[in-house]
């Protein structure tokens, strides 16, 4: 009999070309080999999705043609509007995006996952964050324009304003490093659904509810919540002390994996200060003070920043509204999580692990109802 | 198990959760829910007294069991939005993919609540809701509103077709239900778990299931015994039909299991079952079954290759008058029991499910800006 690992910490689940963290030395390769922080200065996150399904980074003509594919993908279907329109506008903005992007999914039989559904598939995601954002405020829709990249796009439709080309940066920044991490709980739980030979839309559905679960995509709202709360960089020492002394967990601090600065956090952070430079002050000092008190504490520990701290102070400076955080999360990451199903396809095997039993002794026989 | 320790392909044997639920004992073919063995609950107990069992671990007294059921018959209605989301997916949509989407929006009522027994209830009260009223839908007929007098069986099949079905199909449904009702850690149970670990709520870790449990290696093949049947069935000598598909590598559906080494203690039953409702189906079943068997063994003697849940499964839902595209659903309406009862126990006792994974792409390297690329 096996042992039992909890949370499968330290079972490799999954042979894969999508991403590697290397969490040792700190670095987060993407498909093909390549380091975030050398593709964040050259790639737009049109290119990254190009990479992760396709191995490669496109060429222009590759670049062109992937564009006008995802703009005219962009459009609910009659489901979909459906279901986004019976939905009371205060509604999670993820219960939206599951639920719609189950509508959109909804199809007559079942079918393979292809490269063409996870283009559409993510294409549409801004659609739906638009909208939701848009019926949250009580303002009409706004209409995609098949004119604006991936990241100006979501502005444009949450906004109806043109967004400036250093918001549109910031953004299309972020997705670029939010696009994949390995085997993180949301991709792993798409490739569970994927084994069943279960379709595209299931899998991605399914890992749109597993990134809501606050310890996994909720983490970048805690985080900018703690630091509404801390509220200035003055107040950073005494609320993370008081804090600690209630044994309350700091928001963005700590990751399994990483051992060292984590590679996205630390881009994030120095775009923070153009992007945000009031909350950069107060997150900067608290980022100081919190690993102070963390490293007090547990000496032992690498108790790094991790991408959520600053993801918080950089999507803010990009306008996106907190509630809105986990969405945008998934906005990326939905190229992250339809590559690793399609990378499945190729030697699909059913993931069905093995539970221990802890039970009762197997063989009691049950009472009939009269005598319990 | 440590790290790099290497790929295990399907985390076959890797012990993934402690579970007090359901064992599977495949050396003895047996099925255990919370100590009690299958073939002693399938024909005695309501699918309401299991699913109590499953989420409190024990068997209800009657007046528990009365709580229940009104509890239960409390929640078959639908919410708005969800009525609405409902009557806006066309009517050849998957029935499967109309489960995905209602339970979806049925459940933001809930936002990120701890999942509760009551949750429990009300989500598995939903089930045949949804299906019913989109069946009703498909046909152009008005949804049947439901009857808090009719157990849970009963009354997904007085939804379905606007009328009382005989004792004997709903207690052929109930057993049905009672056998599907958990499983062990399978592909579905297991993505709920994965949700339902990064603290995820209920209605989360049932709409990842549902879109598990429509995988063909999973839940999504009932329907396909049938129409397979229908070909052999179809044919002048079933044997030679059944080699010349095995020349062509197509599989037989309803056979083979990673898990039993000996016959499924559930087929067991559903055989019997489908025997005494479904003869016509039997007849060319157990032929069919007869010859797989045989073939298979051929092919593979070492492999314990045993006839499946699905394969008898098929003949008692058809006999019960169910359409096929509501098998899968149907198997769904009963497994939300064993995720709920295991989304609870992830809960009390919660680690994240974050496994690794081995990379196998190429060494790092420099990107080339988008002008160089050829």
């Amino acid at each position: 009999v096996a042992e039992f690992s909890p949370g499968l910490e330290g079972v490799v689940a999954a042979e894969t070309a999508v991403s590697e963290v290397d969490g040792a030395n700190g670095r987060l390769i993407y498909r093909g080999g390549y380091l975030i922080e050398d593709l964040v200065p050259v790639v737009s996150y049109e290119e990254v999705a190009y990479l992760l399904w396709h191995g490669e980074l496109p060429n222009e003509s590759e670049l062109d043609a992937l564009r006008q594919q995802m703009a005219a993908a962009r459009s609910l279907n009659k489901a979909a509007r459906g279901a986004l329109t019976a939905l009371d506008p205060a509604t999670d903005p993820m219960d939206v995006l599951r639920t719609v992007v189950s509508a959109q999914g909804a199809a007559k039989s079942l079918t393979k996952p292809t490269l063409d559904e996870a283009i559409a598939l993510t294409a549409v995601f801004p659609t739906i964050v638009g909208a939701s954002h848009r019926r949250r405020q009580g303002k009409e829709l706004v209409e995609p324009r098949s004119d604006l990249g991936h990241a100006a796009n979501l502005l444009w439709m949450m906004t109806g304003e043109e967004p400036g080309s250093e918001r549109t940066h910031w953004l299309d920044t972020y997705l670029v490093l939010l696009a994949d991490h390995g085997l993180n709980a949301s991709t792993f739980a798409a490739r569970v659904v994927a084994s069943t030979g279960s379709d595209l839309v299931s899998c991605v559905v399914g890992a749109i509810a597993t990134l809501k679960g606050p310890a996994h995509g909720g983490a970048t709202l805690a985080a900018r919540n703690m630091l509404d709360k801390i509220g200035s960089a003055e107040n950073a020492e005494k609320w993370l002390t008081e804090a600690h002394a209630r044994h309350e967990r700091f928001s963005g601090f700590g990751h399994r994996v990483y051992r060292t600065y984590d590679p996205r956090a630390k881009i994030l952070r120095e775009m923070a200060k153009d992007a945000a430079p009031d909350l950069h002050k107060t997150a900067a000092r608290t980022e100081e003070v919190a690993l102070r008190i963390l490293h007090d504490a547990h000496p032992d520990r690498p108790n790094a920043t991790n991408v959520d701290f600053w993801a918080s102070v950089v999507l803010t400076g990009a306008g996106i509204p907190k509630e809105l955080f986990t969405t945008v999360f998934a906005t990326s990451r939905v190229a992250g999580w339809t590559a690793h199903v399609l990378e499945s396809l190729s030697d699909l095997r059913l993931i069905r692990p093995a539970s221990r039993w802890v039970g009762p002794e197997p063989g009691k026989k049950p009472l009939q109802l009269a005598k319990r | 198990v440590s790290a790099n320790s290497g790929y295990v392909p399907g985390l076959e044997g890797i012990v993934a959760s402690q579970t007090a639920i359901s064992m599977v004992d495949c050396q003895n073919g047996n099925l255990v829910y919370q100590g009690y063995v299958i073939a002693d609950l399938a024909e005695q107990m309501s699918f309401e007294e299991v699913a109590f069992l499953l989420w409190e671990g024990r068997l209800p007294n009657r007046s528990e069991l009365d709580a229940l059921s009104l509890e239960l018959a409390g929640h078959r209605t639908l919410t708005q939005p969800a009525r609405v989301a409902l009557d806006a997916l066309p009517t050849d949509t998957d029935p499967m993919d109309v489960l995905r989407s209602v339970v979806s929006i049925q459940g933001v009522e809930h936002r990120l609540a701890k999942p509760t027994v009551p949750l429990a209830i009300h989500a598995t009260a939903s089930f045949p809701t949804i299906l019913a009223m989109f069946h009703r839908r498909q046909l152009g007929l008005e949804p049947v509103k439901p009857r808090a007098e009719l157990g849970h069986a009963a009354n997904y099949l007085y939804m379905m077709n606007g009328k009382e079905a005989s004792p004997e199909v709903v207690q052929a449904l109930n057993t049905y239900l009672v056998l599907l009702a958990d499983h062990g850690m399978n592909a579905s149970t297991f993505t709920a778990r994965v949700i339902a670990s990064t603290e995820s709520d209920l209605a989360s870790a049932l709409v990842g299931a549902i879109g598990a449990l429509k995988g063909p290696a999973h839940g999504g093949a009932p329907s396909a015994v049938i129409e397979q049947l229908e070909l052999i069935g179809a044919a002048p000598d079933a044997e030679t039909y059944m080699r010349d598909m095995r020349k062509r590598k197509e599989k037989f559906m309803g056979f083979g299991h990673r898990i039993y080494r000996v016959y499924d203690p559930r087929a067991k039953i559903l055989k019997e079952m489908c025997r005494r409702m479904n003869p016509k189906f039997y007849e060319l079943a157990e032929r069919v079954e007869e010859i797989a068997l045989r073939i298979l063994h051929e092919e593979h003697p070492e492999r314990p290759q045993s006839t499946n849940v699905e394969f008898y499964s098929a003949g008692v839902l058809q006999a019960i008058g169910l359409p096929k595209e509501y098998f899968t659903p149907t198997f769904a309406s009963a497994r939300v029991a064993g995720w709920s009862a295991h989304v609870l126990e992830q809960a009390a006792h919660n680690r994240i499910i974050r496994p690794q994974s081995e990379y196998i792409g190429p060494e790092p390297r420099k990107p080339v800006p988008l002008a160089d690329r050829g």
